[in-house]
């Protein structure tokens, strides 16, 4: 029994000293990165320097330069993206898995979208954005976005409903409900944590994205990742602001992945993917 | 199974658009009107000769542009480095995430604080990941190589041997709680019998690990690891931030390549070229591996 | 359940209408207006320029340009390298004009010109006659311009390469200024001590490799290509330089240095950690700024022409689109900014020259950074040479800069590589 306890205990102390160990890398960057934002361009010349008088400069600078602005247009475009793709890509993913409506190649195709790569697929969504004259705004961007969330979105709500089984509509329809009304009052709630989890995904996805918000969105139509590549300038990476731009785009999401960590494990897990 | 159709409709219109079938309406419509026509663009781009600086030579060359691209020795470079990227950074995250949601699943005290923070790498975009890094791994101006002399070890990230691996050691950094993500989520949904049971008969925790654990969380690993793939089959950010495809070409990925090519040489074509074939290849692969274990018509 | 999944998708929808209501979410993007620039109307125009400090000397100068042409405003769009120059690439695939001005750099010249992008501005330079001195533009930089006899845009800046150094080591170890590479390589070997590098170098693959070794490759006496415009990479000068190079590389650079960039040199010669470095002229005034990245290195930079004098030049020029609908306002812009008076104006606040006349003119001295630096800067635009002039150049340049980084990190010998780097240039520009 001791030797049990003993070894026991062990585990635990491994296992809290990798947490620990992840828990620093994970922040030894950021630290970096908060230290950077407040140093002159003097001090970010020697980034390794942790002695320094702190300047405010840079902050001033990166908020007067609309970065809040970006900030929401990103949340704009990762809402409008997610919105889109959680109307089409549920009913489908519902069909695909109880009706098994076009078999094995429709579980396929949906994936083939993903595999072209922006380069290529950004310049026909560029023409079509001029040609319907709405070149430089967010919705040609929310549509590129689109191309890559939605297949994969969709694709990965297959298996939450692979997941809920049949009997469970077939009682509701005894009960005298319409498939429809099945659907809406038996099977969603089901998969409600899944969508949680999968509108968290989809919305990462077009957060992080830069190459289709750049050569779609205009000068008005910056997004953060955008605004955060503009400081890779020629006359050298401007650390200073872009730290600042950086937590700007890490500080609130880790606030939010703070609050919806645990809906998205409950999600992911509970109603989904088992075997 | 067939109780499922107990619906088939007697109405002519619900015959022609059964009920599967208008659920999936929005998807098709949407996929419809915003793929259809890029993936045509892009195919037909495929078979011509655009290129935006010789607008005169545009014309149709059948399978000339696919010929051209497998003939250059870059296109292999940057098709097996970008294989070996995938494989390197998605099986250390598969280990690490499955180790960081076994101890996560155990931890008792600042969960919820613990777990926050782990997510954040994911929410940073890659561009910046990859500035931050290119600094962080600086050998004369980084923090990270001033605290390894300090231990004597000098390392040179960026060499031509250990460019590749060491972008995707920041791609493990970025997607690990991905990872972690999908297989703490599998791991609390677990049942308690089979441990128990495992507990009772003797095992220790790895062989309960192994033998227990794991196998049952095969569905969700096979999810998580086919999104993570395919998405690190894309990597870009990174080498364009840091090392540009070299030195030499050994961190030339095919989204590099494909990008070089077209935005930078003009080459509309042959960037598409690329992009199909790196497409036909990809979905080769996945339908030959996960053709049986997939659920087609029958349940 | 259904409450609550209403009310998140109500919650998402309110948060995007106050989102976009807030955001100035893409309501005027459109191109420029389609007004004609001879009306009194006002004309906007769209330009698209790289984020560089003379692109803010620029900016600075609007003011005073719209005071002497109110008719005319600016939508200035300014961007990271390669992030403009994919706008650009898009932009040439638009149905309407993206662009009314764009800036080109050199090696872009040749394939936009003769795929018809660019307008000639022949006739417009005659019409502005002496006042506007085309002549004065340093020789090198008319002739990027000038493609199958035409002359497609106006210097705006240049980046040619000079060597960067530390005047009071220099002075400590009692070094001269080198002007071979033999002495280059003596110097950075003896300026090498446990702390300091003896030269930041920049051997990153691609452009910032080729960058640096050109001017190595001048100095051994090597040529890319040859009047016709035919690579002769292939040659025993190439070989030596590239061998030399990588010995210095290997002797007195940083270690672990083979990605760096000009970002990295910089940082490193203004943080005390390099001594010299084969970077921008316009690094100097920057370096030696209180204020600037240097900080209390300032006023210890000096600047010297390459060893052997033939300088690796590169260089921004204004050009109007083919396709764009104000011409003349953009040509009123282009002239105004470029002509004599105001180029002096823009030098003075910290530009890079490109004109004769003010590298020359004492006033430029005085305000600006002194006549040495000018009369350097001169020099080295005498005879510079830009990388590639032709066809397909940027390709080339991609070639040989993936080539020259295999040898130096040690992939290929040097032989190899330099076969290999003249071999994939004549056939990129014989394409």
């Amino acid at each position: 029994m001791r030797a049990y306890r003993a070894k026991n205990k062990f585990w635990t102390w491994v296992r809290v000293a990798f947490l620990w160990a992840a828990v620093l890398a994970v922040l030894f960057p950021y630290t970096w990165v908060v230290l950077s934002s407040f140093k002159s361009p003097a001090d970010l010349t020697n980034p390794t320097k942790l002695l320094f008088a702190p300047v405010l400069d840079n902050w001033a600078r990166v908020f007067a330069g609309g970065i809040v602005n970006n900030f929401g247009l990103s949340l704009l475009v990762g809402l409008a993206t997610v919105l889109i793709t959680l109307l089409a890509g549920t009913p489908a993913a519902y069909a695909i898995s109880h009706y098994a409506v076009g078999g094995r190649l429709a579980r396929f195709g949906i994936l083939l979208a993903e595999l072209i790569p922006p380069s290529v697929l950004v310049l026909p969504l560029f023409l079509v954005s001029y040609y319907l004259k709405v070149n430089g705004m967010v919705i040609p961007v929310i549509v590129a976005h689109l191309t890559f969330v939605l297949p994969v979105v969709t694709w990965f709500l297959i298996s939450f409903f692979d997941d809920i089984p049949r009997d469970l509509e077939q009682a509701a329809l005894i009960d005298g409900c319409t498939r429809f009304q099945a659907f809406l009052k038996v099977v969603l709630p089901q998969v409600l944590p899944g969508l949680g989890a999968a509108a968290i995904f989809g919305f990462v996805l077009s957060w992080n994205d830069m190459f289709y918000a750049l050569i779609l969105g205009g000068e008005t139509a910056k997004t953060l990742p955008v605004a955060i590549a503009g400081y890779n300038t020629f006359r050298g990476v401007q650390l200073g602001d872009m730290s600042v731009a950086i937590l700007v785009s890490v500080l609130p999401t880790l606030l939010l992945s703070f609050f919806i960590q645990r809906r998205m494990i409950r999600g992911i897990g509970g109603g989904g993917v088992k075997g | 199974m067939d109780d499922r159709r107990v619906d088939t409709a007697q109405r002519p219109f619900s015959r022609l658009f059964p009920y599967e079938w208008r659920m999936m309406t929005p998807l098709l419509a949407v996929m419809v009107i915003i793929l259809a026509y890029p993936i045509a663009y892009s195919a037909w781009l495929s078979f011509r000769n655009v290129d935006l600086t010789k607008p005169g030579r545009d014309a149709f060359v059948g399978f000339d542009q696919y010929v051209t691209v497998l003939k250059q020795p870059l296109y292999w470079t940057a098709l097996t480095n970008t294989f070996i990227f995938v494989a390197v950074a998605v099986t250390l995250e598969l280990v690490l995430g499955l180790a960081l949601a076994v101890s996560l699943k155990k931890q008792k005290r600042f969960r919820n604080l613990t777990r926050a923070i782990l997510l954040t790498p994911m929410f940073v975009t890659p561009i910046a990941v990859g500035l931050m890094f290119r600094f962080l791994l600086n050998n004369q101006l980084g923090l990270v190589p001033v605290i390894l002399q300090k231990l004597g070890i000098s390392i040179d990230f960026f060499s031509a041997d250990l460019a590749l691996l060491s972008l995707a050691l920041i791609d493990v950094w970025q997607w690990t709680p991905f990872m972690m993500l999908m297989l703490l989520a599998g791991l609390e949904n677990l049942p308690e019998e089979p441990h128990e049971a495992a507990h009772v008969d003797g095992a220790n925790a790895w062989q309960t690990l192994i033998r227990v654990t794991v196998p049952m969380m095969k569905p969700i690993i096979l999810v998580a690891v086919l999104i993570r793939a395919l998405d690190a089959l894309k990597v870009f950010e990174y080498v364009y931030a840091i090392t540009r495809g070299g030195p030499g070409a050994a961190t030339e990925t095919l989204q590099f390549f494909i990008y070089k090519i077209g935005f930078g040489y003009y080459r509309l074509s042959e960037a598409a070229a690329v992009s199909w074939t790196v497409v036909i290849l990809v979905m080769a692969v996945l339908v030959l591996s996960l053709w049986r274990t997939t659920r087609g018509r029958s349940a | 359940m259904k409450k609550s999944v209403f009310r998140m998708l109500a919650l998402m929808l309110s948060a995007m209408l106050v989102l976009g209501a807030c955001t100035r979410g893409g309501s005027d993007s459109g191109a420029g207006s389609g007004g004609d620039a001879g009306k009194t109307e006002t004309v906007t125009l769209k330009v698209i320029m790289e984020e560089v400090p003379d692109t803010d000397i620029v900016l600075g100068m609007l003011h005073e340009f719209h005071q002497a042409h109110s008719g005319i405003r600016l939508d200035i769009e300014a961007l990271p390298y390669d992030q403009m120059r994919d706008k650009i690439v898009a932009s040439f695939l638009a149905p309407r004009a993206t662009y009314d001005l764009i800036v080109v750099d050199n090696p872009w010249m040749y394939d936009f010109a003769s795929a018809g992008y660019l307008e000639p501005l022949d006739d417009r330079i005659q019409q502005a006659g002496g006042a506007y001195h085309y002549e004065d533009f340093a020789k090198p930089l008319r002739d990027i311009a000038e493609v199958d006899g035409k002359v497609y845009a106006i210097p705006f800046y240049n980046y040619a390469l000079g060597l960067i150094y530390r005047t009071d080591l220099f002075e400590e170890k009692g070094l001269q200024v080198p002007a071979t590479l033999d002495e280059l390589m003596e110097a950075a070997r003896q300026l090498k001590s446990d702390n300091m590098a003896g030269i930041a170098m920049t051997p990153q693959r691609g452009y910032k490799v080729f960058e640096e070794w050109g001017n190595w490759l001048f100095a051994a006496g090597g040529a890319i290509q040859d009047e016709a415009g035919n690579v002769v990479l292939d040659s025993p000068q190439a070989r030596d330089a590239l061998a030399k190079y990588i010995q210095t590389y290997n002797e007195s650079a940083p270690a672990n240095s083979l990605n760096w960039a000009f970002d990295e040199a910089l940082r490193a010669t203004a943080g005390g950690q390099a001594a010299m470095m084969l970077s921008y002229n316009w690094m100097l005034p920057t370096l030696n700024n209180p204020d600037g990245p240097a900080g209390e290195l300032a006023g210890k930079f000096g600047l010297a022409e390459v060893p052997g004098g033939k300088a690796v030049l590169g260089a921004w020029f204004w050009a109007i689109p083919a396709n764009s609908n104000n011409k003349d306002a953009a040509w009123t812009f282009v002239h105004w900014l470029t002509s004599p008076e105001q180029d002096t104006k823009r030098v003075i606040a910290g530009g890079a020259p490109v004109r004769d006349s003010v590298m020359d003119d004492p006033q430029v001295h005085e305000q600006g950074f002194g006549q040495e630096y000018y009369a350097t800067v001169k020099g080295i635009l005498k005879d510079a040479s830009p990388l590639g002039d032709g066809p397909g150049a940027e390709e080339m340049i991609q070639a040989v800069g993936l080539e020259l980084s295999a040898a130096v990190s040690g992939q290929k010998s040097v032989d190899q590589a330099v076969a290999d780097a003249a071999k994939q240039a004549g056939e990129i520009m014989s394409k």
